[in-house]
């Protein structure tokens, strides 16, 4: 989009150089806090898990850091993965679910608009102690189904982390869905209408309409959850198993530990979980655009 | 596109069923909150209270969660201070491409979604302790750059849909072009510029870890009640009184906002 018309290619070559530089000014401020901020704090990270900024004593360049957890950080990963991966799925189901139901504009949709958007701004910490009030042996659930308590499952703190991944669908999917309400909806009424004149069924228009035009949105906004999941401390803290723990609650068990010598361990955790994050939006990142090119 | 003739359009069981099972999604993990916050007393396996009341409530105000939701909401309006100011400039001059090359300042901005609070409060956390920077300053600083995609990409979009050309109309009327911006382009891009700003406000207003890291269990806002109360209390009527103050706040602003929209644009259309 231009603003500049009728006028000859040097004025506006001038005009062009005088935006881009007032463009310049207008992120810089924006662009220098996230660097300044992300970086000394990733800087930081990086030198403490090879020991060069000890608490206490003299650096000195080791991957002690890295390597006295290591059995710890391989299950601290798979547990990470594994929790990450599985929310990112129930999400995005769910969260494509409840975009359908709004989007087909059918019964139901004012209510499901309005509980989505109520749960988005329900922080994660929150949404974690109502699944522990819901899931654990003496929870909601388990007193209205009249199940006792000691054949209840083990949802919360249990061996498989069951209260955690539900937690994170569901604050996830109601961000998942309103990504795509907001992205597809403007088109979809439109190419629904023309899908339904030309004859399509509904559910065609689901698949070769609805799915298509979501595609881009439902790809970004998954890759978010997947790496906020992988980054998220609370919800795991409070509803996970002692061992092993996801990575976000290893490095702060570490961080926080007597033992000043657990830093380094701390912070190479930190940096596991950073590199994962990073190594996922690089694999992840090609895939959402070229979805968002074919549109 | 493949062709389907028309059908029997009869209405299908699985036109109530999924929004019914999704209304459910959404609000069961709730329930509890609501159901402990007015119980007095829910023993055993009860299916209901034995006794209803306002004792969490009370407990609530004993724990400090008045002062406790102020300290909550300075810091919100802290981190919204910095990160919508912020996010309005990038968010112009990336909606309406006044860069030769956006692609990196855009990536950089996104990159905050992809990092770990945590991982950025540790080692800031590191950092500071050596410079003596106060940790109220840090804990803005960090959330203020969680907050900045958010405040960027939604005034991005907001200046999409906006014509540069209005602004430019009131320069060509006299308008200084601070002053063309203040009372042309920021008012014709009001609802975008609220819902940053309230984006940021809930980074800061919602946020555990960094202050709970870099705060080091000194800066007591809400969440860092909440957190202590469900980890280790076993009160879960206090747990739920807890939530539902940091929960209630925000929804209650966005419904006035949400009502305030739309009867505009009913003004609009009348």
């Amino acid at each position: 989009m231009t603003h500049v018309q009728s006028t000859s290619p040097e004025t506006r070559d001038g005009r062009r150089a005088t935006e881009a530089l007032g463009g310049a000014r207008l992120v810089a401020p924006a662009v220098l806090l996230v660097l300044v901020v992300t970086g000394t704090a990733l800087g930081a990270v990086v030198a403490t898990s090879l020991g060069l900024l000890p608490l206490v004593g003299q650096p000195r360049l080791s991957v002690d850091g890295f390597t006295v957890v290591a059995g710890d950080l391989r299950a601290a990963t798979q547990e990470s993965l594994l929790i990450a991966a599985t929310a990112t799925l129930f999400a995005a189901v769910i969260g494509l679910a409840i975009a359908t139901v709004v989007l087909r504009a059918g019964r139901g949709r004012r209510i499901v608009i309005v509980l989505t958007v109520v749960v988005l701004t329900v922080p994660h910490l929150v949404g974690a102690a109502a699944t522990g009030l819901l899931l654990s042996d003496v929870g909601l659930l388990q007193r209205w189904t009249g199940i006792p308590a000691t054949s209840w499952p083990e949802l919360v703190g249990g061996r498989w982390p069951w209260a955690t991944v539900l937690e994170l669908a569901w604050k996830e999917s109601s961000f998942v869905a309103l990504v795509v309400i907001a992205s597809a909806g403007r088109h979809y009424a439109d190419l629904r209408e023309v899908a339904a004149v030309l004859g399509a069924a509904p559910r065609a228009q689901w698949r070769r309409v609805l799915l298509p035009l979501s595609a881009p949105a439902l790809a970004s906004a998954s890759l978010i959850v997947f790496v906020y999941s992988l980054g998220t401390y609370e919800v795991a803290r409070l509803l996970g198993r002692a061992y092993p723990d996801p990575l976000p609650v290893m490095a702060y068990r570490l961080f926080t530990d007597i033992d000043v010598a657990a830093r380094p361990q701390a912070a190479a955790t930190a940096v596991v979980a950073t590199g994962l994050a990073l190594l996922s939006a690089v694999i992840c990142l090609p895939l959402a655009r070229r979805l968002g090119a074919d549109r | 596109m493949r062709r389907h003739g028309p059908g029997p359009d009869a209405p299908r069981p699985r036109r109530t069923v999924v929004p019914a099972l999704l209304v459910f999604w959404l609000v069961i993990p709730l329930t509890p909150l609501l159901m402990w916050a007015t119980a007095t007393r829910w023993s055993g396996v009860a299916r209901l209270p034995q006794d209803f009341g306002l004792h969490g409530w009370q407990e609530a105000l004993d724990a400090g969660v008045i002062a406790a939701l102020v300290r909550s909401g300075l810091l919100g309006v802290a981190v919204a201070l910095i990160a919508t100011p912020l996010g309005v400039m990038a968010g112009r001059a990336l909606g309406w491409r006044l860069l030769h090359r956006s692609a990196l300042p855009s990536l950089v901005l996104l990159g905050p979604v992809v990092l770990a609070p945590f991982a950025v409060a540790m080692g800031l956390d590191v950092v500071i302790l050596r410079l003596g920077v106060p940790g109220e300053i840090a804990v803005v600083l960090v959330l203020s750059v969680f907050a900045l995609p958010y405040t960027t990409f939604t005034m991005r979009a907001t200046y999409l849909g906006l014509d540069p050309a209005l602004e430019e109309q009131a320069r060509v009327l006299g308008a200084t072009p601070g002053r063309a911006r203040r009372r042309v382009t920021l008012p014709a891009a009001s609802t975008g510029l609220v819902t940053a700003t309230g984006l940021a406000f809930l980074v800061g207003w919602s946020d555990y870890v960094v202050t709970l890291l870099i705060g080091g269990g000194q800066i007591v806002t809400a969440p860092m009640l909440i957190g202590a109360s469900a980890a280790g209390s076993g009160n879960d009527a206090l747990t739920s009184t807890l939530a539902i103050s940091v929960s209630l706040p925000p929804m209650l602003a966005l419904g006035a906002f949400t009502y305030a929209v739309a009867r505009r644009r009913r003004a609009a259309h009348s």
